[in-house]
């Protein structure tokens, strides 16, 4: 047994409603406890500093095939940052795309304790494990990508939900996947032919079923199955000046579907749907459309994909946006289209202040962050590492918290995207509390991740504390103060266990894989027809396909019962 | 100045980024003798692998006495000063370096003055494979600066030049000045294959004869003369080139005619 | 007797998954499903010369040790090196991959794998250009233009027709098997009248030869339904089933591909031959590329090791880039060992590079033509050396085998192979995808379970395990050094 008491904190934990208050956390065993004894415990003395549950990043891409092409394709990216082997922690490099060991101490040293990896190929799924197990100090999750999946098509094609319902439980079980991820709806399988879709109406080729059929067939599969997480959205026509309107176009499909006044989908970087105009030239933020829809609709929830101006890869499953960012820039390209399944993309990516299109981006991100009202429904990401690297997230939380640091990095931009942004006239700056909610205690509720993102009884034992007083630190005003204690938390503990102290990492241990054990009422019959059509379908054998156990090094099966 | 002699012949790579006239600066001999360097996997003292002394000359500011082949990346990213190596000279010497000189009296080896953007490099003997091209994965090339070699260049120098001039007096190897935007290449003897390859600006010129010529260029006619910088012109008559075609080049490559007698069937017909 | 099913064939890097293999009293008796290559293997693996017992060198001679003592051996050998180098991996699991990356980086040693001898070239060429590129099953369904260039699959990748490419019927293509044969009949009609008129002078003979070199593209080329083209220096057995052989001169590859770039982009050219092809076929070559649905470029050791090495694949890569301004275009790499393609992968994971990782430093570098086991070897720089799942002895210069050979030489395998007769410590190995289970990535990076389908013999460990036990012995051994050290 051992115990650990956080003594004397400031605690955000706004699942609990914990708004600063001074208090003890207790831990027992890796969980929070009621209380534990005060001889016993070890003990941290946290006074003055602030504490929190450990962070949650509900999307980043950190493992598997397509982030390590994008690895093995960018030398120049790793030579400018790299990290020696240590008594403790191996060594590795960055830069926008970390090895796996660096990837799980630079999380761990922000304070992260739960990342969602949300772009798997369930062809690829094996290598993903792989790397997940590679990845220390952090609980993961990943989603298989099943929008164009052939299987889901053809069952969503025939009206079959049910049957399309089983195909998808025997995935997450086969792939040991936690949710169903959606890239471009429709353009994948259409780009496996060089071509794409560009409206949720239009008729995907040789499968006689449009965008809008799968998003919504998906999110009603998605309710029957039980999931905890919503479907998992990267809209179609992303990345194209004029695309918020078939971003609104996708939420109001989706109202549609029966939601009880709980969010049936997650619309993931929503920055880069969020684009005006017609054309590079013209094109313009959509913030304030898209945030006045969010505000007035509790059916979706969201994370920003903030752009960091740096020199970052964009990688995606959307293999046609990333022909289109080749025929812009003419930069190395990766293109990864995987059989039956899906597609992807690779390419590297400088985003720069005085490129008057970066800059209007970086704008939108934080403009849609500030402009939704409520911080349960809009997340801190990066899409990592689409629109910048994730350990620039102390960045984002300056940008969010203080006007002073945002309008400092706008006065740097283009003065084109400088007139048109909207971040002049928001003063909104988020409170510690709704840092909270953005960065752990929406990201886990919108998981379903319930052991996550709070300090109540029985929560795991992830805390990140923080060294910020509340009572003395302006963090609007003192921001560079604010990012520096981001930057470095001053503990982070996992599972019950101190593994950083000061920004560096103390301990080494592993995280675990969480993944959907998924009980429908009939199984899928796997029988000689399935098969068959296995056999047809891809070119490995059925039996060979699954991730099998041994596969995730530390397994967390949540068993979901499902409705159908 | 500092004169440095290595103590023994080296086996193993030598990591010495500190022998650099900005690191030396304001020293101590005591001070210059703790730098790290890297020998093989262990880390030392430079003083630990070489002979540190000190001489009222002003310049150069750092001489190396000796076989520093196995030195790499001695008056990396130096700004000012001047480094003198009596000796062979290791691999990435004076990469992406900004500014003085660096005189090899002997032979320099790979990717010296890679990404190199301002400064001159003067190398006495021949130079190694990938001379001014930037580090595997990049096209940031040199931007500035000179480098001059007396002696042979290997394959693949000059690649991703974006401003600058290299001059090479002796022959070079294949794939020069692959993929140059700008700046200028010249060789005065012969060069190797796949000269100029899918290069989009700039300008390559070949006093000696071309190995294989690419297929992917367009002659354009004959010039007598070509301007390599303020104070030099190259001798011709030239074939002037336009390409590559394949990259919808529009660089500038100039060949010697009388040096290359086959080019006459070929393109003659043309102008 | 038990028939296991689904069994991944540890050969190449096809990874065919299907094969059957009957096992009778741990001894496998039958193959079903495989190629030649792979039932030879499961059938006759037993014979080739296996290593029994870890062997030392004393006195020049090979005597065996126990266990432990070669561990032991191993481990100082690797602890006191200043600049070991760690070569091999193809042919071992990613299990043991893995393992090794962090053995390398204990002892500050340069991490390297077969890529430096085949694709090594490729992976670079990527680094430059990016790489459009799709798993095999993509190319099932969709391809209907085929280019098989500096590779011969009928030979090296026997099985890669029938699965992934011309000779397999996918959901939106077919197979090309039965105009094959149909081919195949004509060309023994063909012979039948050429051995009768045998009698034709030499001179006249050498003529036809000629013909064959420069003769035109078929109209078929620009035919609906899938077409294979083959390129390659001399006609291979792939090329005699091709629609077209384009015979390319030696190290010529690079300049005819960036003709072919050239006239995608609609440029003239002012040459009217390009490595011995008028450039009126080429271009209607060039037609053909720009107007199929779905092309694919799979590329061999005729690219990445001829003049030009990694600069060809490049330009075969940009020649793909350019291509999808047209239509679909991929391009594949034809990786040779079952599991080359894994080294990358796991070496790309931990380490953010594919081969030629050195870790002297405390962090991996990465350079090639400084940091490979074969640039080191030629400039003779390392003081020892450990050889697993390769067989270097066999494949690299006789200049970099002299500098292997002079320094402490540990190897791992299964059997006695011209490496291991000149090491210092070797030690047996089980067979990896026979004898032992794990992790292979075919070519197109498809992660696929490799099955153990019989016992190893008895005392054999895993190359996981050993390599395991050898780190655990290196750092106990540098504790000990740290300990005295301290008491100094
Ligand atoms: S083609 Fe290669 S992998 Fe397939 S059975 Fe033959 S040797 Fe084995
Ligand atoms: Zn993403």
């Amino acid at each position: 047994m051992t115990e650990l008491l956080i003594k004397n904190g400031f605690v955000f934990d706004p699942l609990s409603e914990i708004n600063g208050e001074k208090m003890d956390i207790a831990i027992r065993d890796g969980k929070i406890v009621e209380s534990v004894s005060d001889q016993k415990a070890k003990k941290i003395d946290a006074t003055g500093l602030t504490v929190m549950p450990g962070a949650v990043d509900i999307h980043t891409h950190i493992a598997g095939g397509e982030v390590n092409t994008g690895r093995m394709i960018r030398p120049e990216d790793h030579v400018k940052d790299v990290v020696r082997k240590t008594a403790i922690t191996r060594s590795g490099t960055g830069y926008s795309i970390p090895s796996t060991f660096v990837t799980g101490y630079r999380y761990s040293k922000m304070g992260y304790t739960t990342v969602m990896n949300p772009s798997m190929a369930p062809l690829g799924a094996k290598h993903t494990h792989e790397e997940l197990n590679d990845i220390p100090l952090l609980d993961k999750a990943t989603f298989p990508l099943l929008g164009d999946w052939w299987f889901v098509l053809e069952n969503l094609q025939k009206g079959d939900l049910a049957g399309c319902a089983q195909h998808i439980a025997w995935m997450m079980e086969t792939t040991k996947g936690y949710a169903i991820k959606i890239v471009n709806p429709g353009g994948l399988e259409s780009w496996g032919f060089g071509r794409n879709v560009h409206s949720i109406d239009d008729v995907v080729p040789n499968f006689d079923i449009t965008p809008r059929e799968i998003v919504c067939g998906l999110a009603k599969v998605n309710k029957m199955l039980n999931l905890p997480h919503t479907i998992h959205l990267h809209t179609n026509n992303l990345g194209i000046p004029g695309n918020y309107l078939t971003t609104l176009e996708t939420m109001k499909a989706l109202e549609s579907v029966p939601n009880d006044g709980k969010p049936i989908c997650h619309i993931t970087h929503v920055q880069f749907s969020s684009f005006a105009g017609e054309n590079w030239g013209n094109m313009k933020s959509a913030a304030d459309e898209i945030s006045r829809y969010i505000n007035n609709h509790n059916h979706m929830t969201f994370d920003m994909g903030q752009i960091i101006f740096t020199d970052t890869t964009t990688m995606t499953a959307d293999g046609p946006f990333e022909f289109t960012l080749y025929q812009l820039s003419g930069h190395k390209w990766v293109n990864s289209d995987v059989e039956t399944e899906t597609s992807g993309g690779i390419i590297p990516m400088h985003y720069k202040r005085k490129s008057a299109v970066n800059a209007t981006q970086w704008s939108i991100g934080l403009e849609i962050a500030l402009l939704v009202k409520d911080p349960w429904k809009i997340f801190m990401t990066t899409d990592h590492p689409n629109a910048g690297p994730f350990f620039a997230y102390p960045k984002i939380i300056a940008w969010l918290t203080s006007k002073k640091a945002r309008m400092a990095t706008l006065a740097k931009c283009h003065k084109k995207a400088q007139k048109k942004s909207l971040l002049p006239s928001i003063d909104r700056e988020l409170s510690l509390y709704e840092l909270a909610i953005m960065t752990r205690a929406g990201q886990a509720k919108a998981l379903g991740l319930t052991g996550k993102g709070h300090l109540g009884v029985g929560a795991d034992a992830d805390v990140a504390i923080y060294n910020i007083n509340p009572e003395t630190l302006d963090i609007a005003k003192k921001y560079k103060t604010a990012r520096k204690a981001f930057d470095n938390a001053a503990y982070t503990i996992k599972d019950g266990k101190v593994v950083v102290k000061d920004g560096e990492v103390v301990q080494n241990v592993d995280g675990r894989t969480i993944w959907l054990d998924v009980k429908t009422r009939e199984q899928l019959k796997v029988d000689e027809e399935m098969k068959r059509k296995f056999k047809e379908y891809w070119t490995v054998e059925y039996e060979n396909y699954p991730v099998f156990d041994h596969y995730v090094k530390v397994p967390e099966a949540i068993t979901v019962k499902a409705d159908v | 100045m500092i004169v440095l002699t290595p103590l023994k012949k080296f086996q193993f790579p030598v990591h010495a980024e500190c022998i650099n006239p900005d690191v030396f600066k304001g020293k101590s001999v005591k001070e210059i003798a703790a730098l790290p360097v890297w020998e093989g996997n262990k880390k030392k003292k430079l003083s630990d692998i070489f002979k540190i002394e000190e001489t009222p000359a002003e310049t150069p500011d750092i001489t190396i006495n000796g076989d520093a082949t196995e030195v790499r990346r001695v008056g990396q990213g130096m700004k000012n000063g001047e480094i003198v190596i009596n000796g062979n000279a290791g691999m990435h010497l004076g990469e992406k370096m900004a500014g003085g000189k660096i005189t090899v009296n002997g032979t320099a080896n790979g990717w010296t003055g890679s990404s190199m953007k301002k400064g001159l490099i003067e190398i006495h003997g021949d130079a190694g494979d990938y001379l001014a091209s930037p580090y595997r994965g990049s096209t940031a090339g040199m931007r500035g600066g000179t480098i001059i070699v007396d002696g042979n260049v290997g394959g693949d120098s000059g690649c991703y030049l974006r401003g600058g001039t290299i001059i090479v007096k002796g022959n070079a190897g294949p794939f020069l000045g692959f993929h140059i935007s700008k700046g200028v290449i010249y060789v005065e003897k012969n060069a190797g294959g796949r000269l100029g390859a899918s290069m989009t600006g700039g300008k390559i010129v070949v006093s000696g004869a071309v190995d294989e010529f690419m297929p992917t260029f367009t002659v354009d006619g004959i010039k007598k003369k070509v301007k390599i910088d303020d104070d030099f012109k190259a001798e011709g008559p030239f074939y002037v080139f336009l390409g590559d075609l394949a990259e919808h080049g529009t660089g500038k490559l100039f060949v010697s005619q009388p040096s290359n007698p086959q080019f006459s069937a070929i393109y003659d017909k043309y102008l | 007797m038990s028939v296991i099913n689904a069994v991944t064939c540890p050969i190449c890097g096809c990874l065919c998954d299907d094969i059957e293999v009957t096992v009778v009293n741990n001894e496998v008796v039958k193959v079903k499903n495989g190629c030649a290559v792979c039932e030879a293997k499961y059938m006759g693996y037993k014979s080739e010369h296996r290593i029994r017992q870890p062997l030392i060198r004393k006195d020049g001679k090979f005597v065996p040790v126990p266990m432990k003592e070669a561990i032991h051996k191993a481990a100082e050998i690797l602890a006191n090196a200043n600049y070991p180098i760690l070569y091999g991996w193809s042919s071992t699991n990613c299990e043991a991959q893995r393992v090794g990356v962090e053995l390398a980086e204990e002892v500050g040693g340069v991490l390297d794998n077969t890529a430096v001898v085949c694709h090594g070239p490729s992976l670079m060429g990527t680094q430059e250009v990016g790489i459009p590129t799709s798993t095999l099953g993509q190319i099932r369904h969709r391809a209907d233009l085929i280019i098989y260039w500096g590779c011969d699959p009928w030979s090296a990748h026997p099985r890669h027709l029938e699965r992934y490419t011309s000779f397999t019927k996918g959901r939106f293509e077919d197979s090309e098997w039965k105009s094959y044969l149909n081919k195949v009949k004509a060309a023994a009609g063909r012979k039948k009248v050429l051995s009768a008129t045998r009698v034709a002078p030499k001179q006249q003979r050498a003529t036809v030869a000629e013909e064959v070199v420069f003769n035109k593209p078929p109209e078929t080329l620009q035919k609906e339904g899938r077409k294979l083209i083959v390129i390659d220096v001399r006609k291979s057995m792939t090329a005699e089933v091709a629609d077209y052989f384009i015979k390319v001169e030696p190290n010529k590859d690079y300049e005819l591909m960036q003709a072919i770039r050239a006239l995608v982009k609609e440029q003239e050219l002012d040459v009217d031959q390009v490595a011995g092809v008028p450039v009126e076929y080429i271009k209607e070559v060039v037609d053909a590329l720009v107007n199929c649905n779905f092309g694919i470029i799979f590329f061999g050791m005729g690219l990445t090791q001829s003049a030009g090495k990694f600069r060809n694949i490049e330009v075969a890569i940009s020649l793909t880039r350019d291509l999808n301004l047209r239509t679909k275009f991929l391009i594949m790499p034809m990786r040779g060992h079952f599991n080359v393609s894994g080294a990358n992968i796991v070496f790309a994971w931990q380490s953010g590079y594919a081969f030629g990782v050195d870790f002297s430093l405390g962090y991996p570098r990465y350079n090639p033509g400084e940091t490979t086991s074969m640039d080191i070897l030629l400039r003779g720089e390392s003081d020892a050396a450990l050889v697993i799942a390769s067989d270097p002895g066999a494949t690299f210069p006789k200049r970099a085998i002299q500098n292997l050979v002079k320094h402490p030489l540990i190897v791992i395998d299964p059997h006695m192979n011209p490496t291991a007769m000149l090491g210092d410590v070797v030690f047996p190995s089980a067979f990896v995808g026979i004898e032992v289970e794990g992790t292979a990535y075919r070519m197109d990076n498809v992660p696929l379970p490799l099955k153990k389908v019989v016992e190893p013999p008895e005392g054999i460990l895993s190359d996981e395990v050993l390599l395991k036990n050898i780190l655990e012995e290196v750092r106990s051994i540098k504790a000990q050094k740290a300990k005295k050290a301290e008491v100094v």
